[in-house]
């Protein structure tokens, strides 16, 4: 309430609503962002008795496991930037600059591999790739190999799992941001003899930088915190599976503390790498809506039925777990044969008719997220926009920070946080449902942000100084003015939040509520439960929600594809 | 209408308070359980329970599982400090439910005397295996041993056969043995005990390393073992709890099981937890299973009859048949002798279950890499 009063001297035309609104933006930031990780930090520092020790740290940091884990987990989260970048970027730029047949379906199916949540990816991958996959049985029964080939179990195997999902992530980072590069710039570039390559490093690479940057960052922490893709392949000498695996054990409190420690130093690294891409990733760089019409060129034929065939060829590969979960969720007893021999409709029966409470908490859990989402995130962008009120640089380097922070850090963050029952209730908040629909909010608020923020920028302020200048309040102009204007990039960065929320598996799995369980925790506990087939099925229903929300986030989008990251 | 129902209700309740019958009052609407058996066999057991609480308390019981490792349900439990969000815990080694015990964090169990006195005190020689908590702190469910599972095809392509312990050192087994862990899987933990009891700590962990030598995956779970074994993934799987591979029989998959000698037969120990939300559906729950219809039931999915009176037996073709076919013949652990090396008293002391798991992680776990390369 303090910084209320003091808000009102400084601002002495804000009405106390408004101000009691920004203050409970304020309390929900305090409450489910700092004071999560400030305890965080707050166990990882003290021994079991509260007494402050820098042993943890000591002994992480001198065990050589962990050194070992930590800079695997760096080596993969780099190697999947480099070779995200490479599909990435060629992907991108053929989309963009260029013409050929089926263009417009490849820049739709590109995204498509987003769709994927965690372990249905690799389970697809290993059904098809794995040793007793579809390629390997086949290459042993027909190609006379004697050994099948390891193309899955190891590192190289989540860095391809990694590679085939993220990429479109950097795609549509750089369609963004090259959307926003003036023709007019390259021909003047031209015009003074500046091409091909060397037009490239002059013009385009500085001027994506920013968009590239932020694509960077989000492969390189989504790899980082993955602890489900390299569990399934055998890996556990990754800092994020060192994390998970220390922290479900309860057993060995030595090792249950140095979980809470890896999980604070999963969060420091995403915090000081978010400082180091700071001057590329802050909101105002990249939040351009501006797009201009890109002139493509018409490729030769040649190049043209190249273009195709890479496209395809990454697609391809990209499409393999969509192969191997279709088949497997029908398919019964499939074991050492290309593909099953005997189909059923069992396993969706029983994942939606006899259990339907994993597709119904999925839904409603991500629409309330989606709804806090907007409660919290639309109010955010626009006091950043449109007000002078003080901490409002702060709300948006923290809704960046959400974005940089680990899912299985805040989730861990939220054990410790909620553990106890809050002041004047009995019951604490892990354990209530209510919890799982938090932290998704709280995960996903940097794309409502964002796509509020963008879509606020193209509504010009003079509609709303006509509407004040005519006595509606800020609160009036804002509902009868500006939402109409902007409703369009709400939902499109909303529908985003759903479809990443539905996906979530690093919180949610940490948090999960017995009788609450998300379809992703349902994945996981059918897939390590040994039934497969039901968590192919669950993930196949999953990848079809996913698809639809992308489909109609493409059709409010329209062409403006990169429109979605905001 | 209302009104009779309530003094119907009413009269009942009093008929068996007078009689004695305190177990026939209603049990609460809700039921959760914690446990490392899998969903093979605590879904069918829950569903079965529902229907049983239905028809006999005419109560809509909501039932869900946690499925846990027995040493992370064991952590979970210790960190709920008796305030659990769960009833009852079920399964895994006995020594981990003594120690609970010590913390005070169970309940007593509560089951008619007749029906606890069945229940023999303990199975194996030369070292008995307890059955059930002489201070009844916990009670033993089923029996099933952790034994061995091959997928057929491969096995036979690799030109190896397994029927005991030291076959799974073969070398040309190099890359295809899945196991566990043993600070995530009870099963594998008891396993490690079996082999390292027998041989002694260094030989046994000589052996172990060995194993390690072939092994391809240590797999997040002990469910996921013959998971990958039956898909084809690895040839064979260690530590694997029969209903396990039976379920997987059952799933459609071609797999064999071996029961190995010594191997650890566990009681599926079950235990309320002190504080439980909903303790007279904890105790109800318990009384199931032990009773004719929950020993039948499970006994159609690969696990043994916990007392000598029930033995597995169905018409021919049934589950019963089968899986009696599948684990080698026999209809209870009652009828043969069972050997046993693992002694309680020292794999259960805390200290030795840190040592294991210590061990493990430190000699062959981070060590893995380097021992395959051997």
């Amino acid at each position: 309430m303090k910084k209320e009063g003091a808000g009102s001297r400084i601002l002495p035309d804000a009405s106390p609503a408004g101000l009691l609104g920004y203050g409970a933006l304020w309390a929900f930031f305090i409450v489910f962002l700092i004071y999560p990780l400030i305890r965080l930090f707050y166990d990882s520092f003290t021994t079991d008795e509260g007494v402050f020790t820098l042993a943890n740290f000591h002994s992480f940091f001198t065990d050589a496991f962990y050194l070992r884990s930590l800079m695997n987990s760096m080596l993969l989260g780099v190697g999947t930037v480099i070779t995200t970048s490479i599909i990435g970027i060629a992907i991108a730029f053929l989309l963009l600059r260029y013409d050929f047949p089926g263009r417009r379906l490849f820049s739709y199916l590109t995204i498509i591999p987003m769709i994927m949540p965690p372990l249905v990816g690799v389970m697809g991958f290993v059904f098809i790739l794995g040793r007793a996959g579809t390629v390997n049985v086949i290459l042993q029964d027909y190609c006379g190999f004697q050994q099948p080939v390891n193309f899955m179990y190891g590192i190289h195997g989540v860095l391809l799992v990694e590679t085939l999902h993220l990429f479109p992530l950097m795609t549509l980072s750089i369609v963004d941001a090259m959307g926003k590069i003036s023709p007019s710039l390259d021909e003047a570039a031209e015009s003074v003899g500046s091409r091909g390559l060397r037009k490239f490093f002059d013009i385009t690479f500085p001027l994506t930088t920013p968009g590239y940057v932020t694509g960077a960052l989000l492969v390189f922490i989504w790899t980082f915190a993955d602890f489900a893709t390299p569990l399934v392949v055998g890996i556990d000498d990754l800092l994020a599976s060192q994390a998970y695996l220390n922290i479900v054990q309860f057993v060995d409190r030595r090792l249950f503390k140095m979980g809470i420690v890896i999980s604070a130093i999963m969060v420091i690294l995403a915090i000081l790498f978010l400082i180091i891409a700071k001057k590329y990733v802050s909101i105002k760089d990249y939040s351009s809506l501006s797009y201009t019409q890109i002139e493509r060129k018409r490729l030769s034929t040649p190049l043209q039925a190249g273009a195709v065939a890479f496209l395809s060829f990454i697609l391809v590969f990209a499409f393999i777990p969509y192969f191997g979960i279709a088949l497997d969720s029908f398919g019964k007893g499939w074991a050492l044969t290309p593909i099953p021999v005997k189909y059923t409709l069992q396993y969706f029966e029983r994942v939606s008719v006899e259990t339907p409470k994993f597709i119904l908490n999925s839904l409603l859990y991500s629409a309330i997220s989606v709804m806090i989402c907007i409660a919290v995130g639309v109010p955010v962008a626009w006091a950043m926009l449109r007000t002078r009120l003080p901490g409002r640089e702060v709300l948006d380097s923290l809704t960046t920070l959400i974005l940089a922070l680990p899912g299985t850090g805040i989730g861990i963050a939220y054990m410790r946080a909620f553990r106890e029952p809050f002041p004047f209730m009995s019951i604490a908040l892990i354990g209530l449902w209510v919890v799982i629909p938090i932290v998704l909010a709280v995960r996903r608020l940097p794309y409502t942000v964002r796509g509020t923020f963008s879509s606020l920028l193209i509504v010009h302020r003079s509609f709303e100084e006509a509407a004040e200048s005519v006595g509606a309040t800020k609160m009036k102009t804002f509902r009868d003015v500006t939402l109409p204007l902007i409703w369009k990039g709400v939902l499109t960065g909303s529908l985003y939040s759903f479809i990443l929320a539905l996906q979530e598996a690093s919180a949610t799995l940490l948090l999960v509520v017995p009788g609450h369980e998300m379809m992703t925790v349902g994945i996981f506990n059918f897939y390590i439960g040994g039934s497969v087939n039901e968590a192919a099925a669950l993930g196949f229903i999953l990848i079809i929600l996913g698809a639809a929300c992308l489909f109609l986030i493409n059709r409010l989008a329209g062409s403006k594809m990169g429109g979605v990251f905001g | 209408m209302k009104r009779f129902a309530v003094l119907t209700a009413l009269s009942v309740a009093i008929f068996f308070c007078l009689t004695g019958i305190g177990s026939a009052q209603a049990i609460e609407n809700e039921f959760y359980l914690i446990t490392p058996v899998s969903k093979d066999v605590h879904d069918p057991v829950l569903k079965a329970f529902a229907a049983y609480a239905k028809k006999r308390w005419n109560v809509d019981l909501k039932t869900s599982a946690m499925p846990q490792g027995t040493p992370v349900a064991y952590g979970q439990i210790l960190e709920w400090k008796g305030k659990p969000r769960a009833d009852v815990f079920w399964g895994g080694e006995g020594t981990l439910f003594d120690n609970l015990a010590k913390e005070g964090l169970l309940e007593k169990v509560q089951v008619p005397d007749k029906m606890w006195n069945e229940i023999p005190a303990e199975i194996g020689k030369p070292v008995g295996l307890p059955l059930k908590d002489p201070k009844k702190f916990w009670v033993g469910t089923m029996l099933e041993p952790y034994g061995i599972i091959y997928q057929p095809k491969l096995l036979k392509r690799l030109g190896v056969e397994i029927k005991d312990w030291d076959d799974l050192l073969n070398p040309k087994l190099k890359g295809q043995i899945a196991q566990c862990t043993p600070d995530r899987s009870s099963s594998s933990h008891a396993s490690y005990e079996v082999i390292l009891q027998t041989y002694g700590w260094e030989k046994g962990w000589e052996w172990l390393r060995k194993l390690a030598a072939n092994t391809g995956i240590f797999t997040a779970r002990s469910r996921d073992v013959p998971n990958v074994v039956s898909k084809g993934e690895f040839a064979v799987g260690f530590a694997v709890p029969s209903y396990m591979a039976f379920a997987e029989v059952l799933n459609g998959y071609d797999v064999k099981y071996v029961f190995p000698k010594n191997a650890y037969v566990t009681p599926e120990p079950m235990a309320v937890l002190k504080g439980a939300p909903h303790p007279k559906a904890a105790h109800a729950f318990i009384e199931f299973l032990l009773s004719e219809e929950g020993q039948k039931l499970v006994s159609a999915m690969g696990v043994y009859p916990i007392t000598p009176k029930y033995k597995v037996q169905g018409p021919a073709g049934s589950n019963q048949e089968k899986a009696v076919a599948f684990t080698g013949g026999m209809r209870s652990f009652f009828d043969i002798p069972v050997g046993n090396v693992y002694n309680a008293d020292t794999a259960g002391q805390k200290k030795r279950i840190e040592e294991v798991n210590s061990y493990f992680r430190k000699e062959i776990a981070e060590k893995h890499k380097d021992i395959i390369k051997k």
